[in-house]
């Protein structure tokens, strides 16, 4: 690759919003030029600055309640009722292309609902955390005390491992209900983000890529016999990262 | 009972859309630039999305709460404060006087504003049209498609704007951090 065909593929490359095979070849071209390594360099640090320097704007406390105030104010005497609920036709929409599909594909159909669910409830599951209390079961960056809480608790032993040295700290862990059964979640922070790993048998199909739901970014992998689904609102490529530094720290 | 779809849709809106609160809190800020102002318009922005909410379909919520929060602030911007909505061309040249290429042009105005020895205050002096961009990307971690879906443009617009923010932070930044 040339120097030309770098400069404008920078943005992105800090972005990540290239494909793997071009990420590869950005990254020879910039370990070897001594313009455009500085000049990605200097990309990613004004980042970082951005970052760390300017202020994290939260919404206030009082913000939040005067808003649910006015929605039921708004719902109590507003809008003309909507008997079509958005989610209801949703649903029935997936059962018709289930059923479209037809009997040839039932398998697959089949295969991709169930995922679907565990991808819902894994989204549900991981939204009532962070807006509740309950954030963690056993609060702590030590694997030896995480995983053995665990034991007695749920079928499955998760392998926790923390990992502040590359900027994914376990923060401690917690039992959620998934598709009716008690899963483990190990929970991780990135920067403020928080990340939940849910530990299911594995089985399902691994998916190899980050699927954004409602905003969220979730990913799935099996190891063993042990399937996980991470899932954060920090970036895909962060969650990417996770995933391969996760997979490599718990077979070592 | 309509009472009870209608709380069932209130509820089903507080779990989807509320958790993206912040976010939308977020980028109301950076475009108004003002703590009191951000807060009305992303009250505004709840109630409207709220009346919207049956358009909403399974999928991004929080890219679906920042298009409607950024076109509340856009609305509030014209009514009150309508100089910050100078056409980025416009705002471009008017910096310089003359008509040059635009990348330079607001480069220059950032650089003219030398007293400001802080980041966000760099960033709060871009054009809205590349200070939305630059924080979807950077502060809300949103990616391209994503901040074309937010901001209404094609992704390659997204990216020469990312471009242009940054190129202009840049010249005015890193001149103070080296020397």
């Amino acid at each position: 690759m040339q120097c030309e065909e770098v400069r404008p593929r920078l943005d992105a490359y800090v972005d990540g919003e290239v494909t793997e095979a071009e990420r590869a070849e950005l990254r020879d071209h910039l370990a070897g030029c001594a313009d455009c390594g500085p000049e990605a360099a200097a990309l990613q640090r004004l980042r970082d600055d951005i970052r760390r320097t300017v202020p994290a704007y939260r919404a206030p406390a009082i913000l939040r309640s005067q808003i649910r105030f006015a929605l039921r104010r708004e719902a109590a005497t507003g809008a003309p009722v909507a008997f079509h609920d958005p989610g209801w036709l949703a649903y029935a929409a997936s059962m018709l292309l289930a059923v479209a599909v037809g009997s040839g594909g039932t398998f697959l159909a089949l295969g991709e609902r169930q995922e679907d669910r565990v991808a819902s409830e894994v989204i549900d599951s991981h939204l009532r955390s962070l807006l509740g209390t309950n954030l963690t079961d056993v609060a702590s960056s030590d694997q030896h005390t995480v995983k053995p809480w665990f034991a007695g608790r749920s079928d499955v032993s998760p392998p926790a491992v923390d990992l502040s040295a590359e900027g994914f700290p376990l923060v401690g862990g917690r039992l959620d209900v998934i598709a009716g059964k008690p899963v483990p979640a190990l929970v991780y922070k990135r920067r403020q983000h928080v990340i939940s790993v849910y530990v299911l048998p594995a089985g399902t199909v691994d998916l190899g890529e980050t699927l954004t739901r409602r905003g969220y970014n979730l990913r799935h992998w099996d190891d063993g016999d042990l399937g996980f689904w991470a899932i954060t609102d920090a970036s895909p490529s962060e969650l990417a990262d996770f995933e391969h530094l996760f997979r490599a720290a718990t077979r070592g | 009972m309509a009472w009870i779809a209608e709380r069932r849709r209130r509820s089903r809106f507080e779990s989807v859309v509320l958790p993206h609160l912040d976010a939308g809190y977020a980028l109301a800020r950076w475009l108004t630039r003002n703590d009191a102002d951000a807060a009305d318009v992303v009250q505004e922005a709840c109630l409207r999305a709220f009346r919207y909410f049956d358009s909403y379909r399974e999928g991004d919520a929080k890219s679906w709460l920042l298009k409607i929060v950024r076109r509340s602030c856009y609305d509030w911007l014209e009514r009150n404060r309508p100089s910050d909505l100078v056409p980025l061309e416009t705002a471009d040249a008017a910096s310089s006087g003359t008509p040059l290429p635009s990348t330079v042009d607001t480069e220059q105005l950032l650089q003219s504003r030398s007293e400001l020895r802080r980041l966000d205050r760099l960033i709060e002096e871009l054009p809205p049209p590349l200070r939305e961009a630059l924080v979807l990307r950077e502060l809300q971690e949103l990616d391209y498609r994503q901040i074309a879906e937010v901001t209404g443009v094609p992704i390659g617009t997204v990216m020469s704007r990312l471009h242009r923010a940054r190129s202009a932070l840049r010249r005015a930044w890193d001149g103070k951090e080296c020397r």
